[in-house]
Formats: structure tokens, C-alpha cells, sequence
């Protein structure tokens, strides 16, 4: 999908690219509470653990812990930008299906106490934290509907749950709720409608049959945002998801990990035109951020971003547009008819929150695009209490 | 209002007013605070889990201190492992009797930090010309240490951290190569209702090396969740039976003023509640 618009709009990333350079993603923290408050009221009484790693940037956790919201994390090095962003661990869940004994002894360090296991042998790594920890067992709940399907690599069958909280009580391991992932931009929420029914399922059987109350229902993320086709706006895609959280046993407290909903509309790729080449009837243009870089969601995440190009040509050719490396895969968009582009010419890409400099590579060590924040939150009061700190010399 | 909130458990916890932040280190990958509370005075904190407060840190360093060096009723040389704060150098300066205190501390930027936001806990102890300041690690340095001591106390972090070494096996063993014939160890073991298993483990890695392995008790209030328990390791089984006449003459004789160890307390502390006594049964 791809927008042409007069040139006189470019002025504005033209600003932009000539104060940072190129290639650069801009990132507004409006944007990142405004999705964060969407969701919050989309999903009352749902607590929201924002998943630091679809865009694990400081001045993402400052905005959102200012908001209150809390933090999903999944690895120590996502613990230690919490930690230097003064985040609250009570505020945390670690939710790696899969872990090293030095990662939960990380994250017990920093205060995170809720992890998430889908397995005996990481149920029995618990064994010498039991007196410190409370678990959520992840369930799995294929959906063939999503082009991420997040139930293949993790979670257990949803027969197998009662057999872990089984096994976990005869360890001495409190186990206090379930987890699923109904999958990732979801095209509407009949999965996790389904998911909450079954997991309700389960959470009442356990209490008959094991006299365990489980309290906590964590239904991940999945919560969609438009990249080159229209998705059902996020109230009208929980409308379903509040309807069947709304017939759960009253104690049941309900979390969500949303990623890409709060991050991805919060930033915008600003790339520039570094060479064009005739190539038989094609025009290829060759930009300074590609699939190894800011692009990369489109090779991992199977994500199409939006794209604007400015131009005051009507007439159109066929081009594609490239990134930098030396390799042939490394291409944004082939065969689209755009008017001609000249050297320098900027390229918009948009909705690139999420998954794109998080996975960015730098691969024959073209650095990744610089992020440049905007909107920022004032810290008063953390500077406040800057001023009673006496900080020890390094 | 601003809060601490330990994180120690999932499931429980305590929490306390901060009125001021004397110190706060989110660095090296482990995050250290020093604050004023109301009720405990200067509280520091390591990770999320709290370290020492100067209302009720006299109950903890007492116990390590005066428990060992009582009865033994001769000891001259002792070595201190971690105790940055100086609470328990403090404590063991007060027996005029000690001739050599070596305290092995991992961080020099530990002691000082604690010199300066915790003054009280050291009380100057520092100064004293018996003590000898080791930067080392403290399992590094029992297992090259060719000295000989006879009280080693190890006043370590909880075992998840930097302090884990110091919940070994291999750690024990050295402990004990270090001592004197009749020396004791003594460690600080966590608390035995929350983390019952740290009894149970402890016992197991120093039965091996000591002839005479058992555990006594005391409640320190921001230990949450009941009585602490410390470890007491030795080949000298006479100690643990000792007469409260014995310990009252040592006592005077020492001329140490305490706020919570008295001869009575000492004898007491040695009975530990059935569900300890049950566990370490079991264990064995």
C-alpha cells in the first residue's frame, strides 16, 4: 500500500531527516498512551502488562509506567531496562514459557515473582524457588486465523493442566492462574472467546477436582492494529472478549500483554534514497533502511507497512524499492508503479512500532536507524526525588 | 506518599513508608537503596529484599556475635564474612578479649557507602586497631586462607544473589579448614516458616564437616514471617549444653551491655520449634 502525496507535505520528515539524519524512526509517545488508554477502556478491569519486546525503548516504559500500566518481560536484558527506568518490579510478570535457572534468578532479583511454565521439566525448575514464586500455567489455543500463530511453539494441551497443577502441588509450587495467546494480530476475537470459555472450563474443574483456587487469567495480546488492510477497531473487537470476561468467577483478576497494539502506531520510519539503477524496464531504487534493518518485520513479523512517498509527477513506473545490504532479498516492495524518485528523495513507512527495530539486525554493519523520541513525558516528580538522592561516585 | 515494597515472596510481603532516599544504586545489574522509615529508622535494601534496619539490627548482630564467642568463652581471633554494614564488627569489638578481627567484604564501595548513610550500624568499629579489612570474596578467601580462626561468622545476603556461594558445600568445608580445633561457624540461615528448606539444605552441607550441627533462633521483625534461624557448626558438642550459670559468669566477666542476648536468651535460643525439628528429622 502505498500513498503519494504533493511534495509540499514532505517539508515536515524533511525537517526531521536534515536535524537526525537518515535512516530514522520517529517516535511519539502520544501515540503510545493513546493506545494504552484505547485498550484500558476497551477492556475495563483488565490489568495491561505492555510486551517490552515489541519495542523495548526507555522512553516507551517511562510513558507507560507514568500511566500506571505494568510489564511483561521475557529476558534479563528486558529486566535491566525496567530496572534503569526505575519501574516498579511488583509491576511485572516474566513470561517465558522457557527459562535458564540464571534467568529466574535474575528476575527473582529484580522483584518479579509471576512466571509462566507450560511443561513439567520447567515446572520442576522451580523446585528451590517454591517459597517465592506464584506461576501461570500458558494454555495453547491454535488459530489457524493469524499470521503468527503463537500456540504452536508454547503452551500445554488444555487436558494436560490439571496434571501440572497436580504435579505442582506435590513439589510445593503455587500455581495462580492460566495464560493463553490466542495469536498475534488477530483478524477478530472468536479465539479468545473461546479460549476465556475453556479456560473457565478448567479453572472450575481444578477447584473440584483439586480443591486449588486459581485466581489470575492472563489473555496475552493478539489485539490487532492496521498495517496495509482494515482491522476491526479495538472496541468493537473486545466488545466480545469483555462479554465472556464479564461471566468468569468474580475473583478471577484478568491480564492482558498487549505489544504491538500500544507500540506500533507510535512510530514512523523516515529512510531516504541512497541510488537508482535502470534495471530492464524496472527502476530500482535503493534505500538506506531494508528488511535487515527497520524492515525487518516484514521477514519475521509478516507485516506490510504502509508506505508514503512524495511526488508532483502524475505518470507512474514500475520500480521496487530495496534496502542497503549486499544481499537479494533485502527488498521493501517490488513492482508498484510510483512516479520517478531522484537520490535523496524521502520514503515514509508507517505503523512501525512494533517488531521492526526490535528485530533489526546490522547486518554488513549498517547501524540501525536511530530512534528519535518526541512527546515525552515530563519527570517532575522523579526529578524531584533526584534532588534527595546523593548519588555514589562511579 | 512514596513506599518500599519488599519482593521477596509472591504471595506476601511488607512494605514501608519512605520518607527519604539517602542512597539508591540501579546499577551493576542489582539495585541498592538506602531510606528513612518511620518506625526502623535507616533501612537498606538490596534487590528488592531488606537487608538490615538500625531499629532492629542489634536483635540479628547480637545473636551472631555473642552466641559464638560466649561459648567458646576464649576466643581471640575472628573472621567476619560480608557484614559491609559493620553491625556485626561493632558487636565483636565489644569483646575486649578478641585480639584479631579480619572481615572479608566483596565490594569496598559496600563498607564506605555504609560508613556514610549507615554510621550507626558501624558505631566507629571500623577504627578499631584489631580489624583488618579483606576486598575479596569471601569464598575465595577461606579457600586460600592458610590463617586460622576461632568464630567465623558469615553474615551473607539471601542465597539467591551474589551471596550464594556462601551457602555451600564447598564454602563449609573451607570455613572449617580455617577454624581451630573447637572453633565454631556460625551463619545467618533465613526464615525457617517462609523458607523451610534453607534449614534442611544448610544441615545437610555442613553435617559432613562439623561433629556437633544444629540451628538456634531469634525473631527479627523485618525478617518477616517468624523466627530466623542461624547455623551453628563446631566438633566442640559441649558448647550447646553449657549451664546458664557458666554463660552468666562469662558474660559479666565479657562487661557487655546488649539489647536483646543475655545469658537466659543464649541458653533458650538453642530449642528450636517442632516444624523445624520435624523437617531436619525428615531430611535426614
Amino acid at each position: 500500500m502505498i500513498h503519494i502525496e504533493p511534495t509540499s507535505q514532505a517539508i515536515h520528515y524533511q525537517q526531521l531527516a536534515k536535524q537526525h539524519g537518515t535512516p530514522m524512526l520517529l517516535l511519539d509517545c502520544d501515540v503510545i498512551a493513546q493506545q494504552f488508554n484505547a485498550l484500558g477502556n476497551a477492556l475495563p478491569g483488565v490489568e495491561l502488562f505492555y510486551a517490552i519486546k515489541s519495542l523495548p525503548h526507555p522512553a516507551v516504559i517511562q510513558t507507560l509506567d507514568a500511566l500506571g500500566a505494568n510489564f511483561d518481560i521475557a529476558t534479563s536484558g528486558e529486566i535491566e531496562l525496567l530496572r534503569a527506568q526505575k519501574s516498579r518490579p511488583r509491576k511485572t510478570i516474566h513470561t517465558h514459557p522457557i527459562k535458564r535457572d540464571k534467568d529466574i534468578r535474575d528476575a527473582l532479583r529484580f522483584g518479579c515473582t509471576t512466571f509462566v511454565v507450560d511443561n513439567i521439566y520447567e515446572l520442576e525448575k522451580f523446585v528451590d524457588y517454591r517459597h517465592r514464586v506464584g506461576l501461570l500455567i500458558r494454555v495453547s489455543f491454535p488459530n489457524p486465523d493469524t499470521p503468527i500463530d503463537l500456540s504452536r511453539k508454547f503452551g500445554c494441551r488444555e487436558d494436560e493442566v490439571g496434571l501440572l497443577i497436580i504435579k505442582a502441588q506435590s513439589l510445593g509450587i503455587h500455581v495462580k492462574g492460566l495464560s493463553f495467546h490466542a495469536g498475534s494480530q488477530c483478524p477478530d476475537s472468536r479465539n479468545h472467546v473461546h479460549a476465556i470459555q475453556q479456560c473457565k472450563g478448567i479453572i472450575e474443574n481444578v477447584q473440584q477436582q483439586t480443591g486449588k483456587l486459581l485466581s489470575i487469567l492472563d489473555i496475552g495480546g493478539g489485539f490487532p492494529v492496521q498495517y496495509d488492510k482494515p482491522v476491526m477497531d479495538i472496541e468493537g473487537f473486545c466488545a466480545p472478549i469483555r462479554e465472556a470476561l464479564y461471566k468468569l468467577p468474580e475473583h478471577i483478576q484478568v491480564f492482558a500483554e498487549p505489544g504491538r497494539f500500544i507500540s506500533a502506531p507510535a512510530m514512523t520510519s523516515i529512510s531516504s534514497v541512497m541510488g537508482k539503477a535502470k534495471r530492464g524496464d524496472t527502476t530500482w531504487y535503493y534505500l538506506d533502511d531494508g528488511v535487515y534493518g527497520s524492515y525487518s518485520g516484514q521477514m519475521f513479523d509478516h507485516a506490510i507497512y504502509p508506505l508514503t512517498l512524495f511526488s508532483d509527477i502524475t505518470q507512474t513506473e514500475t520500480a521496487v524499492l530495496a534496502g542497503p545490504t549486499c544481499d537479494s532479498i533485502d527488498v521493501i516492495a517490488e513492482n508498484i508503479e510510483i512516479p520517478p524518485l531522484n537520490i535523496g528523495d524521502l520514503i515514509i513507512g508507517k505503523q512501525m512500532g512494533a517488531y521492526t527495530s526490535a528485530s533489526a539486525t546490522e547486518f554488513n554493519l549498517f547501524d540501525k536507524a536511530k530512534i528519535v523520541a518526541v512527546n515525552q513525558i515530563k519527570e517532575a516528580e522523579d526529578n524531584q526525588a533526584e534532588n534527595n538522592i546523593v548519588k555514589f561516585a562511579e | 506518599m512514596k513506599t518500599y515494597s519488599e519482593t521477596l515472596y509472591d504471595s506476601y510481603g511488607q512494605e514501608f513508608s519512605v520518607d527519604k532516599v539517602y542512597f539508591e544504586n540501579k546499577t551493576d545489574h542489582q539495585h541498592l537503596i538506602i531510606f528513612e522509615n518511620a518506625k526502623f529508622g535507616r533501612v537498606m535494601a538490596l534487590d528488592g529484599i531488606i537487608q538490615t534496619t538500625e531499629a532492629d539490627e542489634f536483635i540479628y548482630h547480637e545473636m551472631l556475635t555473642h552466641l559464638p564467642l560466649i561459648s567458646h568463652g576464649n576466643v581471640k581471633r575472628v573472621l567476619i564474612i560480608g557484614g559491609g554494614d559493620g553491625g556485626m564488627l561493632r558487636e565483636v569489638c565489644k569483646h575486649a578479649s578478641v585480639e584479631h578481627i579480619t572481615q572479608v567484604e566483596i565490594d569496598n564501595q559496600v563498607v564506605d557507602m555504609c560508613k556514610e548513610f549507615l554510621p550507626k550500624h558501624s558505631a566507629g568499629a571500623y577504627d578499631d586497631a584489631r580489624v583488618n579489612i579483606v576486598i575479596d570474596d569471601g569464598a575465595n578467601f577461606v579457600r586460600n586462607c592458610t590463617e586460622k580462626f576461632d568464630v567465623i561468622i558469615s553474615d551473607s545476603t539471601d542465597p539467591i544473589g551474589p551471596g550464594d556461594v556462601l551457602f555451600t558445600s564447598d564454602f563449609y568445608a573451607d570455613c572449617k579448614s580455617c577454624l581451630t580445633e573447637d572453633g565454631i561457624l556460625v551463619t545467618q540461615n533465613g526464615v525457617a516458616f517462609m523458607q523451610l528448606d534453607e534449614v534442611t539444605t544448610t544441615a545437610k552441607r555442613l553435617q559432613p564437616y562439623f561433629s556437633d550441627q544444629s540451628f538456634y533462633c531469634a525473631a527479627v521483625p523485618t525478617y518477616i514471617g517468624g523466627v530466623m534461624t542461624f547455623a551453628w557448626a563446631t566438633d566442640n558438642k559441649a558448647y550447646r549444653t553449657l549451664t546458664a550459670d557458666v554463660l552468666k559468669q562469662r558474660f559479666n566477666a565479657a562487661n557487655i551491655k546488649c539489647r536483646y542476648y543475655n545469658p537466659a536468651i543464649h541458653a533458650a535460643s538453642f530449642a528450636l520449634p517442632q516444624y523445624i525439628v520435624e523437617a531436619l528429622e525428615e531430611s535426614e
